[in-house]
């Protein structure tokens, strides 16, 4: 009886934390993000990012900075406990890795490409494509979580759902990326600053 | 005539085993189980930032290592970003990969790494031979029938080598040990251009 009433409350809780939208605010909310996305020049951002497995006893932890400058250049560098760094430009995917420089064309490699774009449409939060995800709006609380289902059986291989958390203003906050497995890569923003002037300097390999 | 017997004494010699050719001196006094300590802590979550290069190639990633139970280790390596490459399950006579990304599904490339990581993450291991050389004590093991040298300096493994006909093949170095963790490994293999350099960043 008591584990009944547990389960209640666990069932009303999770029920309160996330319902769906209804097609109304599903759409106000596309409107607002997308509308956030044509006006964002420029953003730098603090990350942290959480590696579940779930054999683990802790989730793995890395920290770094972001810094996007429309329409394509995207910088994603690590800075703890290591330091790495990945530069998306002209069709190019730059790496630092501890001082090791490399790099790989984009051009060649189309799943390189695909990731490229996803990482910068979710950074704007823009993925909002029917073609590409089966797209379910939620609520939660003040904020809202979208979960794109990649239609595309080789990209569900790996990625079952882009799992995005706006904020009131349409930013993104969150994005956890969920496998099959149920083991996920969560990524949360920090200090996040919009159409900050941003030197090309920081776009250099 | 005289051609062929330099010729099989030259047979002979290249075919001396490893001991032999190192000079070791065989010691039946020292224990005949030895322990890997580097995984065996079933609470710790093993982290490491890994560097592979492999034909003038450069990848990275990290390589998590877990000691799930008495049977299971679980070896997982996933580029910085967090996405999966493969995750591999050892068991005491068994393996199974849980995953791998198709582009490197390839039978060559999964038993490289089942051969390397398996020496990693052995814990008990029942010696077939002892021996001495200077400060080491050196321990014979046979792993997927390949004989292996465990060079203990003080009570501490620093190194292990792979071997075939007598000639080393691989080498696995254990450094900067503390606490039954190895902050940083090495494993250079000489028959084929792969080096793997593992950093510990365990938290």
């Amino acid at each position: 009886m008591r584990n009944l009433v547990f389960l209640f409350l666990l069932l009303s809780v999770t029920m309160q934390a996330q319902t769906k939208m209804s097609a109304t605010e599903a759409q106000s909310l596309k409107t607002l993000v997308k509308r956030q996305a044509l006006t964002t020049k420029t953003i730098v951002s603090d990350f942290t990012q959480y590696k579940h497995l779930d054999f683990l006893s802790n989730d793995i932890i890395t920290k770094g900075k972001l810094a996007f400058k429309t329409p394509d250049l995207v910088k994603w560098e690590y800075t703890e406990p290591y330091k790495y760094a990945v530069l998306f430009k002209n069709e190019t995917l730059f790496i630092n890795d501890e001082g090791k420089k490399n790099q790989v064309d984009m051009g060649s490699n189309k799943l390189f490409k695909e990731l490229n774009h996803l990482i910068i449409n979710s950074i704007k939060g823009d993925m909002f494509d029917e073609d590409a995800f089966v797209i379910t709006y939620f609520k939660t609380g003040k904020n809202s979580e979208v979960h794109f289902v990649p239609k595309d059986k080789n990209s569900s291989k790996y990625i079952e759902t882009f799992q995005i958390t706006f904020n009131p203003s349409g930013d993104v906050t969150e994005v956890k990326m969920m496998e099959p497995s149920g083991d996920y890569t969560k990524i949360v923003f920090s200090n996040k600053e919009l159409n900050k002037p941003l030197p090309d300097a920081i776009f250099t390999h | 005539m005289r051609f062929l017997l330099i010729s099989i004494c030259l047979l002979l010699v290249s075919c001396a085993s490893y001991p032999k050719k190192q000079h070791f001196q065989l010691d039946n006094s020292v224990s005949k189980s030895i322990e890997n300590p580097y995984f065996s802590d079933e609470t710790k979550d093993y982290v490491y930032k890994a560097s592979i290069d492999v034909y003038d190639k450069h990848f990275g990633g990290l390589l998590i290592i877990k000691k799930i139970n008495e049977q299971e280790h679980r070896v997982v390596f996933t580029t910085e970003m967090g996405n999966k490459l493969f995750d591999f399950s050892f068991f005491e006579d068994d393996f199974k990969v849980n995953f791998i990304l198709d582009e490197l599904n390839k039978k060559i490339l999964i038993n490289i790494l089942k051969k390397d990581f398996k020496v990693l993450i052995t814990e008990k291991i029942n010696v077939t031979n002892r021996f001495s050389e200077a400060d080491n004590h050196i321990f014979e093991i046979i792993i997927y029938n390949k004989k292996h040298y465990y060079y203990f300096n003080e009570n501490q493994l620093s190194h292990v080598i792979r071997t075939k006909n007598g000639k080393e093949k691989v080498q696995f170095l254990f450094s900067e040990i503390n606490n039954h963790l190895a902050d940083q490994i090495d494993i250079k293999h000489h028959n084929i251009k792969l080096d793997i350099t593992l950093q510990s960043i365990t938290q």
